[in-house]
């Protein structure tokens, strides 16, 4: 089981969502159309660089903009998750020791055990307080469906398998296993859900921001984010 | 009956479909037969097949469902925080389950196009200020555009403005001024300034000339005087400047109505006439949404790939902003307003043309220090006046527009100011309204009377001594 878990189906999972992400940004970018966008895309390249980089990087910085500033909140809530979720698989030793050891990548960096905990928790909270964000506010809640709430079992289940594996060694084999299996299907899940938003992020924000650069004014005057 | 007589799906071709919806008052009958209007559901299949790409579905697919659009949005928190009035709500319920049952094979029945109708235009007024608090960039005032051009063409439309699109295809103007008219009317303002303006001339199809003035149909048809005053104020600016007889008109009724034609061929018009006159440059007059309809979103309508209008293209603020910081028109210092002032930062120039700036440094000259407050929020992250998009001119949906007025109606309160400078004709009409149903005690104004009233008259311009 371990074999297959780590070998084939590790493969597997890593080139469906590597593959699958690429085939999403080559579908959005080739679904761009400057006459139904009414956005002159190709036209001013400086401008519309500029308005993409400004509108991502405004949103990548907590309490960057406007949006952030008024629900703060929400803004730690969402940086705590997001933070976690991305930088604790990338940099976390064990990880990080499969990178040296199966592809011989010797210089990624890594975290220590204590960091990679922290973070954890801190994703794990962050999570539960979004659920229960979604249940409680009825602005949220009129948009929430079960989907959403799947989405969240998804991204946390390896994350709560992963912290048992490390922290309960009698039923280390179970979580390990439960662990690289839910790693799995979240990678598998993020070109085919609303989990896209790893490059779609980027992508429509970038967009957006070449829609102001370009045409909404950021010739004038940069935009406020 | 699936097609009426007055509320179908075809476009108003001729002056005499237009006369016989006029004669609906209220659009009684209109409204009558749209209820039993039919859905063509192949129409609405290639229309998303032809037109929703991907920018527009990645914001359909991908919204996270988080909410931060609700208190980004004016009608939301004037509505008590009702949750149906959450934008990410409003655009899944209409555009999002057009799309749905479109790609289901589920029927689209009548009740379901009149409630996307009612949010449409009663619940968005494409104000985009949504789009900048979504952590994704989702401009619902985009899609809720896209929308109105699905549900124009199935017929879905309010009275006033398959109407006010009708007038765009007939008379190539909101309203029903005619070339002669329009000439006319120049004439007959050049003539009534004429006594305390000596030489001053409203030059109709110059060519060559420095400027191209454009406005809005509701000038010359119920405020002249506002066209007077630009002529004024070319005058004293010693601007050589001209209008044309055709494609003077830069509104666009039928973008609020999402009449695509209507807004080609309207905008055609004018691009026509910069072609035939070629100005230097074109100044249109303080209107937002004609504005952004003929220099912002026009160019696109028009297939042009740049983005830009046939000649530089600038609004009205953009031109004052010039006079003044270079001295062609001189402000009286002792004439500056003295009573607390505010200033209303409209959606399609503010937000969406980047002028936040320029009007700020023209606040300065007009108003006396320490007697201009800022409303809150402002500049790109300003409210929408309450009825932006075509919601000041539907009467069905007057209600819910009073209600919407509240914002800026608090908005104001909260300055304290007892007048406020907007230059946008649906702002300003939004804010005569709010003092109307609210009566709070304000003023407003353009800034064209203002800047006449402040101006330094060189005295060469002045008429002659009796």
């Amino acid at each position: 089981m371990y074999e297959l878990l780590t070998g084939p189906l590790l493969w597997a999972s890593v080139l469906i969502c590597l593959g699958g992400l690429i085939f999403r940004v080559i579908q959005y970018i080739r679904g761009l159309s400057w006459q139904l966008d009414r956005v002159a895309y190709t036209a001013y390249p400086t401008h519309g660089f500029k308005g993409a980089a400004r509108s991502i990087l405004f949103w990548l910085i907590p309490f960057g903009n406007h949006g952030w500033r008024a629900k703060p909140g929400f803004t730690i809530l969402f940086f705590c998750f997001h933070v976690g979720l991305v930088a604790v698989p990338l940099f976390l030793e064990g990880h990080v020791v499969l990178l040296r050891e199966g592809l011989g990548i010797g210089w990624w960096p890594s975290m220590s055990m204590a960091v990679a905990d922290f973070l954890t928790l801190l994703m794990l909270t962050a999570a539960g307080l979004i659920a229960i964000r979604r249940i409680a506010l009825p602005e949220v809640r009129i948009i929430t469906t079960a989907y959403d709430f799947l989405l969240l079992i998804i991204t946390t289940a390896p994350f709560i398998t992963g912290y048992f594996a490390a922290h309960q060694a009698a039923n280390y084999e179970f979580w390990l296993l439960a662990h690289i299996a839910a790693g799995e299907i979240m990678l598998v899940a993020i070109p085919f859900t609303k989990l896209y938003h790893v490059v779609g992020f980027f992508l429509s924000r970038a967009q957006l921001g070449m829609d102001f650069g370009i045409k909404r004014g950021g010739k004038k005057k940069n935009f406020a984010w | 009956m699936p097609e009426g007589t007055l509320c179908n799906k075809k476009p108003i071709q001729t002056k005499e479909e237009l006369d016989a919806l006029l004669a609906d008052k209220s659009g009684k009958v209109y409204y009558e037969e749209m209820k039993s209007l039919d859905v063509d559901m192949d129409k609405l299949k290639s229309a998303f097949k032809n037109t929703l790409k991907s920018r527009t579905r990645t914001w359909l697919d991908m919204c996270a469902h988080c909410g931060l659009c609700a208190d980004s949005c004016f009608l939301y928190n004037v509505n008590k925080r009702d949750p149906k009035q959450v934008p990410s709500y409003k655009i899944q319920t209409t555009l999002g389950e057009l799309v749905r049952r479109a790609e289901k094979n589920k029927p689209v029945d009548n009740e379901l196009m009149r409630y996307c109708m009612d949010t449409a235009w009663s619940k968005c007024t494409c104000c985009n200020r949504c789009g900048s608090y979504c952590p994704y960039g989702i401009d619902m005032g985009v899609m809720f555009s896209y929308l109105r051009g699905l549900l124009y063409a199935q017929g879905f439309v309010p009275w006033e403005l398959k109407i006010g699109s009708g007038m765009h295809r007939i008379f190539r103007a909101q309203m029903d001024v005619t070339t002669e008219d329009w000439v006319e009317t120049c004439e007959w303002m050049a003539e009534e300034s004429e006594d305390e303006w000596p030489g001053l001339e409203i030059p109709v199809d110059k060519e060559g000339a420095d400027v191209m003035y454009t406005c809005n149909a509701r000038e010359p048809k119920h405020y002249p005087e506002d066209l007077a005053e630009a002529a004024i104020l070319f005058h004293l600016t010693g601007e050589n400047w001209t209008v044309p007889s055709t494609g003077w008109e830069q509104t666009s009724l039928s973008m609020f109505a999402g009449d695509w034609e209507a807004c080609r061929m309207q905008v055609e018009t004018v691009y026509d006439a910069i072609e035939r006159l070629q100005p230097k440059r074109v100044i249109g007059t303080e209107c937002g949404h004609a504005h952004r309809a003929t220099v912002v979103e026009g160019p696109y309508w028009a297939g042009r790939k740049d983005g830009n209008p046939p000649a530089p293209y600038i609004h009205y603020v953009e031109w004052v902003h010039e006079v003044l910081t270079t001295g062609r028109l001189k402000l009286d210092p002792a004439k500056r307003i003295k009573v607390l002032t505010t200033y209303q930062d409209s959606c399609n120039y503010i937000r969406n043309h980047g002028m936040a700036d320029k009007v700020r440094e023209i606040m300065d000259y007009l108003v006396e220090p320490g007697y201009f407050i800022e409303m809150t929020p402002n500049r790109e992250h300003n409210y929408c006046c309450g009825g932006g998009g075509g919601f000041n001119g539907v009467g069905k949906y007057r209600p819910q527009r009073n209600v919407a007025l509240k914002c800026k109606r608090d908005q104001i309160l909260a300055t304290g100011a007892k007048l406020v400078i907007s230059p946008c004709h649906n702002c300003w009409d939004a804010i005569r309204d709010l003092e109307e149903e609210y009566k709070i005690g304000i003023k407003w104004s353009f800034l064209k009377p203002l800047l006449i009233e402040m101006a330094i008259v060189p005295d060469h311009l002045k008429p002659a001594e009796e």
